[in-house]
C-alpha cells in the first residue's frame, strides 16, 4: 500500500484555506499547587461544575471543586510534569468519549485512547460521559432475558436486559469470570459488551483480553482500562465512560452489557480524591455523596421504551467485600442500588462449587419476569429446593438416622449442587440448560453416583446434539415446555440412559 | 516565609480575606476624609518602598516576639512624618492587634478596590515587541470603549509569541498571537486530515 502524496496535499490544502483565524477568547487561570492528581487553580472564575479545562503540557482536567477563591482541578492525564504558575485554559465543554462501532474490538483508556496498538479511534461520534439517566416515562418494565451462559444463575437468579445484577465475593472467588462468561454468551445475540477494569493489575487485564480474543469475543466487546498505576481521577471516571460508549448503542435501539471491574476501587479512587479536596469525610472517610456516584451511574442502566427504540444496558456492577462483609460501607450502598446481587462465598468456591454462587442469599428482584417460560418451568422451585437441601444437610451431618424420604431429597441435592458446577468459559445455551436443568429436577439422574454427575451431563448434551437435533431445534424456537417437548425430553433420556454406564470422574 | 510570599500565585486565602477586610475600612475611612487616592498612594508606596526593600523590617512587623508596643514605636519613627495621619493611626490599629504581617494584603486588596469603586480596570498586554505611545493609546482606548471602563495597561515582552498580542482581563484572555495561530491552525489541520483520511482512504492510497 502507498500513499499518494498528491492527493494527500490536496486535502492539507483545503484544510489550510478552510481555516480561519478568529481572535481566541479564552478563561484561564493559574496553577496553585499540583499533585496526587488534583490541582488548585486560581482564576477560571467563569467556569462551571464539570467543565473541561486544559493545561499546558495537554492533560485534560475536570472542574471538580468550585471554591470562594480557587477551583479543585482532576486531573485526567499526566499530572507529572504541571508546574505552579502553568497557565490553565477552560474549554467551555463537558468531558466526552468516542463512542459507536469504532470503539468495537478495542482497548481503550477512560478517554477514549488506544491503549492496544492500533492507532487512535478514528470516529466523529462522540458522547457526555456524565448525563442525567433516563427518566420514568423513557422506560418500560424488563421481559427480555439476557442470558449469562451459566446454569446456576439463569436457573435461580435470572438477569434481564436493562437490569442491574451486582456481583459481590471476597478476592478469589470467580467474581470476574462471571462477568466474562456473561459476555462471551453474548455471541452472536447483537448485544455490545464492554468490560471495564477499574484499579485492576495490568496483568490480569491483559489476561482478560486475551481470554477475550481467544473465545472470538472481542468482535463485539470494548475493554475501557483504568489500571492501577493510573491516576485516580481516571479510575473514577472510567465507569462512566464506559457507560457512555454503551449508550451510544441502546440509543440507537441496540443492546449492551457493561461489566464494571469492581466498584470498591472506583470508591476508593473517588475517595482519594475526594479527601485530596478536603471534602468533609464521612464513615469509613467516604465523601458524603458516595452513594450518588454509584446511583447516577447504575440508574444509566435501562431498558428505555418503544418510542425510543427498545434499547438497553444491561449492568453486571462487581463489588469486592472483605472477609465476606457485606455490611460495609459500599457493599450495603450498591446492594440498595441494584436489582439483585450474586453473592460468592470463598468456602463453596475451595469446596469445589463453581460458580460459587450461595443460591439462599443471592436474589434478582426483576429478572423473572424476564426468564423464557421453559426454564422458568423447569428452574421454579430450584432455589428453594437448594436452601432446604443445605439446612437439610447441616442437619443430616449430626449423624441421626434419616427416613427414606429425607435422605432421597438430600440425594437429590447433592446431585443438583454437581449439576450446577460449570466449567469457566463454557456458557451453555439455554437450550442446554433447560435439558439438563429438566433430567436433575424431575429425578433421571437420582440413580447416577455423585461423582458422575458432571460427565454424565457432558455426554448426556453430546448425545441429545447428536442424536435429537429435532428436539434442541424444537426447544429453540418454542422457549417453553409444552407437552409434546416434555415427551421429547423425556424419550431423549430414556432411550440415552438405556445405553448408557455412568462413569465416575474427576472433572 | 519572605521566599514564598514571592510567588504571586501563591494563595493565602485567610490573608486575603484579612486583607479586603481590613482595605475596606482603610478606604472607608479616607473616602469620609476625602483622601482616598493619596492613601493608596502612600499605602503602596510603604509597601514597595519600605518593605520591599528591608527584609528586616518586614520580618520585624511579622514577628510576634517583638512587643506590639514597640512595633507601634516604629511606625512612629518611620512613618509619624512622611505619611498621612491616618494611614500611620490604620498601621497602628494593625499593629496593636498583631496584623502587621499582612500589610502586603492590604495593599493588593485596597488597590483592587479602589479601581473598582474607580471603575478603572487593569488589563495586561504581552506583545512580541515593545509597544510604542501610539499603539499604547489605541488600545486603551479600544478596551476603554469595549469594557466602559478607563483602562491601565500592564505589559510585558514575550518573543515567543512571534506577532500580535495577548490581552487579559480579570481572567478573560484575547489571543490573537501569531504562535497561538499556529497552532490552531496544525490542530485543526491534523484532525481535518485524519477525519478525511477516514472517508476517504482508498482515494489517498493505491495498492
Amino acid at each position: 500500500m502507498k500513499f499518494s502524496s498528491d492527493e494527500i496535499a490536496s486535502v492539507l490544502q483545503e484544510e489550510i484555506e478552510q481555516f480561519d483565524s478568529k481572535i481566541d477568547v479564552r478563561e484561564v487561570g493559574t496553577v496553585l499547587e499540583v499533585g496526587d492528581g488534583i490541582a488548585r487553580v486560581y482564576g477560571l472564575s467563569g467556569v462551571m461544575a464539570g467543565e473541561m479545562v486544559e493545561f499546558p503540557n495537554g492533560a485534560i482536567g475536570l472542574a471538580f471543586n468550585l471554591e470562594e477563591n480557587s477551583v479543585g482541578v482532576i486531573i485526567l492525564g499526566d499530572y507529572l510534569t504541571i508546574q505552579e504558575g502553568d497557565e490553565v485554559k477552560a474549554l467551555g465543554t463537558l468531558l466526552s468519549v468516542p463512542a459507536g462501532d469504532a470503539v468495537v474490538g478495542r482497548v481503550l483508556d477512560p478517554l477514549g485512547n488506544a491503549l492496544d496498538g492500533k492507532g487512535p479511534v478514528q470516529t466523529d461520534v462522540t458522547r457526555p460521559v456524565e448525563i442525567i439517566a433516563t427518566g420514568v416515562a423513557e422506560r418500560q418494565p424488563v421481559t427480555e432475558p439476557m442470558q449469562t451462559g451459566i446454569k446456576a444463575i439463569d436457573a435461580m437468579t435470572p438477569i434481564g436486559r436493562g437490569q442491574r445484577e451486582l456481583v459481590i465475593g471476597d478476592r478469589k472467588t470467580g467474581k470476574t469470570a462471571i462477568g466474562i462468561d456473561a459476555i462471551l454468551n453474548q455471541k452472536g445475540k447483537n448485544v455490545k459488551c464492554f468490560y471495564v477494569a477499574i484499579g485492576q493489575k495490568d496483568s490480569s487485564v491483559a489476561g482478560v483480553v486475551d481470554a477475550l480474543e481467544r473465545h472470538g469475543a472481542m468482535e463485539y466487546t470494548t475493554v475501557i482500562v483504568a489500571g492501577a498505576s493510573s491516576p485516580a481521577p481516571l479510575q473514577y471516571v472510567a465507569p462512566y465512560a464506559g457507560t457512555a460508549m454503551a449508550e451510544h448503542f441502546m440509543f440507537n435501539g441496540g443492546h449492551s452489557l457493561v461489566v464494571y471491574d469492581d466498584l470498591s476501587k472506583q470508591a476508593t479512587a473517588y475517595r482519594q480524591m475526594s479527601l485530596l479536596m478536603r471534602r468533609p469525610p464521612g464513615r469509613e472517610a467516604y465523601p458524603g455523596d458516595v452513594f450518588y456516584c454509584h446511583s447516577r451511574l447504575l440508574e444509566r442502566s435501562a431498558k428505555l421504551s418503544e418510542a425510543l427504540g427498545s434499547g438497553s444496558i444491561t449492568s453486571l456492577p462487581i463489588i469486592e467485600t472483605l472477609e465476606g462483609e457485606v455490611s460495609a460501607y459500599i457493599p450495603t450502598n450498591v446492594i440498595s442500588i441494584t436489582d439483585g446481587q450474586i453473592y460468592l462465598q470463598p468456602d463453596l468456591f475451595f469446596a469445589g462449587i463453581r460458580p460459587a454462587m450461595n443460591a439462599g442469599i443471592s436474589v434478582s428482584r426483576v429478572g423473572g419476569a424476564a426468564q423464557v417460560k421453559a426454564m422458568k418451568k423447569v428452574a421454579g422451585g430450584l432455589r428453594l429446593d437448594l436452601a432446604a437441601f443445605r439446612a437439610l444437610e447441616a442437619f443430616a451431618q449430626l449423624g441421626t438416622d434419616l427416613d427414606a424420604a429425607t435422605q432421597a431429597q438430600l440425594d437429590r441435592g447433592y446431585r443438583m449442587v454437581e449439576l450446577l458446577k460449570q466449567p469457566q468459559y463454557k456458557p451453555m445455551s439455554v437450550t442446554d440448560q433447560v435439558l439438563s436443568l429438566y433430567a436433575g429436577t424431575k429425578g433421571f439422574i437420582d440413580d447416577v453416583p455423585v461423582s458422575a454427575v458432571q460427565q454424565w451431563e457432558a455426554d448426556f448434551q453430546q448425545f441429545a446434539h447428536d442424536k435429537h437435533s429435532d428436539l434442541i431445534t424444537l426447544l429453540d424456537e418454542k422457549q417453553d415446555l409444552s407437552d409434546d417437548v416434555v415427551e421429547k425430553i423425556e424419550a431423549c433420556i430414556a432411550e440415552f440412559k438405556k445405553g448408557y454406564k455412568p462413569v465416575e470422574s474427576d472433572l | 516565609m519572605n521566599e514564598a510570599a514571592e510567588h504571586d500565585t501563591v494563595l493565602d486565602t485567610g490573608a486575603e480575606q484579612l486583607g479586603k477586610t481590613y482595605a475596606r475600612a482603610l478606604i472607608g475611612a479616607a473616602q469620609s476624609a476625602g483622601i482616598a487616592d493619596k492613601i493608596i498612594d502612600q499605602l503602596g508606596s510603604v509597601v514597595d518602598d519600605c518593605l520591599a526593600v528591608s527584609p528586616q523590617l518586614r520580618a520585624a512587623f511579622a514577628s510576634p516576639q517583638i512587643d506590639n508596643n514597640e512595633k507601634i514605636k516604629v511606625i512612629d519613627r518611620l512613618f509619624g512624618e512622611s505619611c498621612d495621619p491616618l494611614l500611620v493611626k490604620f498601621l497602628k490599629v494593625m499593629a496593636g492587634r498583631g496584623r502587621l504581617a499582612h500589610v502586603d494584603a492590604v495593599r493588593a486588596a485596597a488597590d483592587t478596590i479602589h479601581d473598582e469603586m474607580l471603575g478603572r480596570l487593569v488589563a495586561t498586554v504581552q506583545t512580541a515587541v515593545p509597544l510604542d505611545d501610539a499603539l499604547r493609546s489605541k488600545i486603551e482606548e479600544q478596551i476603554g470603549s469595549i469594557m466602559q471602563k478607563q483602562v491601565r495597561l500592564s505589559e510585558s515582552v514575550d518573543p515567543d509569541l512571534v506577532g500580535g498580542m495577548v490581552i487579559r482581563v480579570g481572567d478573560r484572555v484575547f489571543d490573537s498571537s501569531v504562535s497561538n495561530r499556529l497552532d490552531t491552525l496544525a490542530r485543526r489541520t491534523r484532525n481535518g486530515f485524519s477525519s478525511q483520511l477516514l472517508q476517504r482512504f482508498g482515494e489517498l492510497t493505491s495498492e
